[in-house]
């Protein structure tokens, strides 16, 4: 009664047009007043909860604001020039590298919408300006942006091995194979449908070009290198690797390329000028600048726009935990939990149902959240039946990052909405196709354990465990 | 309708506190059938350990058992646990806490609206680090995790090391990069957050304890009907004893499995090493003297016999 | 002119409170691995300005129509029924308002009588957190204002930019930007339609 409550309530508020937070806070408060004795102050201290005490999810803000600098600051054009000198003359090679951009930035990141936003912003315009329908791109890019919790580091991961035990270690090494193995899934997918749907490709343009172009696009290849640096160099974790990131970005926008704010289309050495006058004029200039930032229109347009795309997902994911917080309270996911248990299935029709479960979790609620909620209850069960747990885990983070393409509540479909601008009508429909293949994957996944189990089994036995 | 209690903590079930917490829950409903029903919420389900307190206040959660530090707004005299070195063992700490000064600190928070039911066992605390810490000159330097707490940032600053801190979430990450260079934690935390894995040392210096505070709000512990107040306090006694078991049982074994994994190196301190660290540390105990009260810090001297 | 100041303050606070959240942890890191130092409070602050952010920013979301939502049921709807249920959402989205600014006041009075500090900055819970709040009444009033634009007939729901109009600007800039690409580059693209069919 009380689940059917919500969920027809959530369902009615969301097709009135309303907000998607303000959707979820609404239906969460009323089924609240409805069904329990819990107070409106304790929502409201739960809502304040939501966007104060998760310091990793300001990874967000922190990436997107990087992005927003480099897609506005001429940044974004010169990474898509690099990519397109470089494998544009593949059939479909722009979508293959943004899938390999994808990977890479998952590799310093541990959250799925950060890498949606941080890639997505530069290489959908760049797919749509090489000749791709910006369907395509949209869809490519919010599928493989879901590989940022798959390839470690992973905050997911961390919150699975900490509700259930495991080790964290283990469960990074299980995920890097099948994080590999979904990139290239993506990469001969798109290979397939560029010789069937004929999209473009470039003619080569010579190693004296790539050489240029990569040159040129250095400042925007510094900032992977600065963000895996200062996470495996040991100076932050990925939460700070983030505003890092953003810092970094603005500097290579407004100082290194200066196409947007106060020393736009200033020139490094001017005619004629002498090189200690050009060193004292750029030394003198760029000390203004930061300054003169603050009150300059194109670098304070670039954070608002920011700072709306961040307030509309911060905001989202507030009220999702507030949506949770009301699953939990109504121990809804438990009572299902235990119906599970009272059918006696075996190890395989268990896994399917853990997968139908998760995926119907994956609809509403955000992943950290179900993994706290579903690992400590599923886990016990797994085990009885003799599934691995990393395995397990496996198979729930790969649940999750379906979950995040899932209507209503997916992540990466919010974040691609906010990026191209779109609807979220438009954004499913782009992103569906592609989901079809991370379900192939999940079965994949599920079945063969050892896609999982490999690496981190290898490794123990090189060290004798 | 049978009268309500929500227990919501931060930790697993299998673990002391979540196993104290089915405990408690089994012995209420056995023995006030139909009277009162107890719903426990593990895994900062309901509440984390920093919004928790405020919802008991509004009345939304009854018991709850965060970390002694917790406490640091609504009381001081609850810092006297997070003294460096103070008590030698668990025996010494159980001994304060059922003496009279312990009992009488569980009523510190009675102006800020909450009552202390019980103390409940973690453990003593160990140094991890990246690299061996056998004299107070080795953390010289080096960046430790801390919790929210004065004394525990001034017990690091003492050895000329830099308190860090960052949310429960990060730590993890943070010493496997090596960020931060190392933590101080109690043998069952090193091993269940795994981070025995990512810490090459462990020095087994005990030089602190984590234990938790079992507390409900004053409002709601005042309108229990007389004659079923006195079972649930006797019901959560005998469930703290069940947890306290458990509690040292694990610290045993954790201990042992994470030398079994040969992951990282434990370290022991010679009698001379230990004094070294003692005498670093303890000019911690001047410092909080007057927030803690000196009666308070005496008795749990004396605790050690 | 008035509300040109309105809009132009509630635009600086929110870069503000982003820019400072992130200087703050940069700076931090910074002063951890540069001079092996720490800021203690820098995290509980951090934390305090997203909540901040988020929350005073809700309300200038609904201003500039950065909220999404699904749309496509509303717009299959004729003109009359479908401004009724216009409107009827903008009321619930109030309602929502109302609960939080009942249980706000509830839970920040209560702080305010206990009367405990935050973490590590002498300054009172209460009133760190009393942007709960300021932001649902700013909330509240951008959604009165909102109601009024939907009655008066300015705006048709929740996103004030419509579709059609915003492919087209997106159109455009991407021919500006291939206009100016097809000068310097020697790409011969084959589809240029930047809104082109499904997959
Ligand atoms: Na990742
Ligand atoms: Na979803």
């Amino acid at each position: 009664m009380t689940t059917a409550t919500l969920f027809i309530l959530l369902l009615l508020c969301m097709i009135m047009g309303m907000p998607i937070a303000i959707a979820l806070g609404l239906s969460s408060i009323a089924t609240i007043l409805f069904f329990s004795n819990d107070s409106l102050a304790s929502i409201a201290l739960k809502l304040f909860e939501a966007t104060s005490e998760h310091y990793t999810l300001l990874a967000i803000p922190f990436f997107i604001l990087s992005s927003a600098f480099l897609s506005t600051g001429g940044v974004a054009k010169r990474l898509i020039d690099f990519a397109i000198d470089s494998v544009g003359h593949i059939r479909g090679g722009l979508a293959m590298a943004s899938v390999m951009a994808c990977m890479l930035f998952a590799a310093v990141s541990g959250s799925s919408p950060a890498t949606v936003a941080a890639i997505g912003t530069i290489v959908i315009a760049g797919m749509v300006r090489a000749g791709y329908p910006e369907k395509f791109a949209a869809g490519v890019i919010a599928n493989a942006g879901t590989l940022g919790i798959l390839i470690p580091p992973s905050i997911v991961m961390l919150v699975y091995a900490s509700a259930t035990e495991v080790s964290a270690a283990r469960m990074f090494m299980a995920g890097l194979i099948p994080g590999l193995m979904m990139g290239g899934i993506l990469m001969i997918a798109i290979y397939i449908v560029a010789i069937v749907k004929d999209l473009p490709s470039q003619p080569f343009p010579g190693f004296k070009q790539l050489a240029k172009s990569g040159a040129i696009a250095m400042g925007g290849l510094m900032l992977i290198v600065i963000v895996l640096g200062s996470i495996y160099g040991g100076i932050a974790s990925p939460t700070e690797a983030a505003a890092v990131a953003a810092v970094y970005a603005f500097l290579v926008a407004v100082i290194g390329y200066r196409d947007i704010g106060p020393m736009k289309n200033e020139p490094w050495r001017k005619q004629g000028e002498s090189l200690p006058a050009s060193i004292g004029r750029n030394t003198f200039h760029t000390l203004a600048a930061f300054p003169r930032s603050v009150v300059d229109k194109e670098v304070n347009r670039v954070v608002l726009d920011a700072a709306k795309t961040s307030l509309m997902l911060l905001f989202i994911i507030a009220n999702a935990m507030l949506f949770a917080h009301v699953l939990t309270t109504e121990r809804i996911p438990h009572s299902i939990a235990e119906t599970i248990i009272e059918w006696g299935l075996p190890a395989w029709g268990f896994l399917i149902v853990v997968n139908i479960l998760l995926l119907m979790a994956g609809n509403f609620m955000e992943p950290s959240a179900i993994l706290l909620i579903m690992a400590p209850i599923l886990f016990p069960i797994a085990t009885q039946l003799g599934i691995d747990p990393i395995h397990l885990g496996i198979i729930m983070v790969v649940n999750m990052e379906i979950g995040m393409l899932t209507p209503p509540v997916g992540l990466n479909l919010f974040v691609t909405a906010g990026i191209t601008k779109r609807s979220m009508g438009w954004v499913i429909k782009a992103a569906l196709p592609w989901l079809s293949l991370l379900l192939i994957f999940l079965i994949l996944i599920t079945y063969i354990p050892q896609i999982s189990l490999f690496l981190p089994e290898y490794l123990d036995s090189l060290r004798g465990h | 309708a049978p009268i309500e209690i929500k227990f919501s903590h931060v930790v697993a079930d299998n673990t002391p506190k979540g196993q104290m917490a089915k405990k408690f829950k089994e012995l209420v409903e056995s023995r006030l059938p139909g009277k009162v029903e107890v719903k426990v919420f593990p895994n900062s389900q309901l509440f984390g350990d920093n919004k928790v307190l405020e919802a008991m206040l509004l009345g939304d959660v009854q018991l709850a058992a965060p970390s002694l530090s917790k406490f640091q707004k609504y009381t001081k005299s609850l810092q006297v646990f997070d003294l460096p070195f103070l008590f030698a063992d668990m025996d010494a700490v159980e001994r304060f806490q059922n003496g009279p000064e312990g009992q009488k600190l569980l009523t510190s928070l009675e102006k800020k609206g909450l009552v202390g039911l019980g103390y409940l066992h973690n453990g003593m605390k160990q140094l991890s680090s990246s690299q061996p810490l056998k004299v107070p000159a080795d953390a010289s330097g080096l960046k430790f995790r801390i919790m929210t707490s004065d004394v525990l940032a001034a017990q690091f600053e003492a050895l000329d090391a830099n308190p860090v801190k960052k949310p429960f979430s990060e730590v993890f990450t943070l010493l496997q990069t090596k960020a931060i260079d190392g933590q101080e934690n109690t043998w069952s935390n090193i091993y269940s957050k795994k981070f025995f894995e990512v810490q090459e040392y462990i020095t087994e210096s005990n030089h602190g304890v984590l234990d938790y505070l079992v507390v409900t709000s004053k409002e709601f512990w005042m309108t229990l009907p007389d004659d079923i107040r006195p079972i649930i306090k006797e019901s959560l006694a005998e469930a703290i004893t069940f947890g306290n078991k458990i509690a040292s049982d694990k610290a045993m074994s954790d201990k042992q499995a994470i030398i079994d994994s040969r992951r990282s190196k434990v370290l022991t301190l010679t009698d001379a090493e230990r004094q070294q660290w003692v005498k670093a540390m303890k000019p911690v105990w001047a410092k909080f003297e007057d927030e803690i009260g000196k009666a308070t810090i005496e008795a749990a001297e004396q605790s050690n016999k | 002119m008035f509300g040109k100041l309105i809009s132009r303050a509630e635009e600086s606070i929110l870069c503000l409170l982003l820019a400072g959240m992130t200087l703050l942890v940069f700076v931090e890191v910074i002063m951890r691995f540069g001079f092996n130092s720490g800021i203690l409070w820098a995290e509980e602050v951090t934390l305090y300005i997203a909540a901040w952010f988020v929350l005073f920013g809700a309300s200038y979301g609904i201003k500039v129509g950065a909220h999404i939502g699904v749309d496509a049921f509303l717009k299959l709807l004729p003109g009359k029924p479908r401004k009724f249920v216009a409107i009827l959402s903008v009321l619930l989205c109030c309602v929502y308002c109302g609960l939080f600014l009942y249980g706000g006041w509830v839970y920040l009075s209560k702080m305010k009588m206990i009367g405990i500090e935050m973490e590590d900055l002498p300054i009172q819970k209460w009133q760190a957190m009393s942007i709960l709040f300021i932001g649902f009444v700013l909330l509240t009033i951008r959604l009165l204002q909102l109601l009024w634009s939907i009655i008066t007939g300015k705006q048709e729901g929740f996103h004030i930019v419509d579709e059609a109009q915003e492919s087209m600007h997106i159109a455009r800039e991407l021919e500006e930007m291939q206009a100016k690409e097809a000068q310097k580059s020697t790409l011969n693209n084959t589809n240029n339609k930047p809104n082109g069919g499904a997959l």
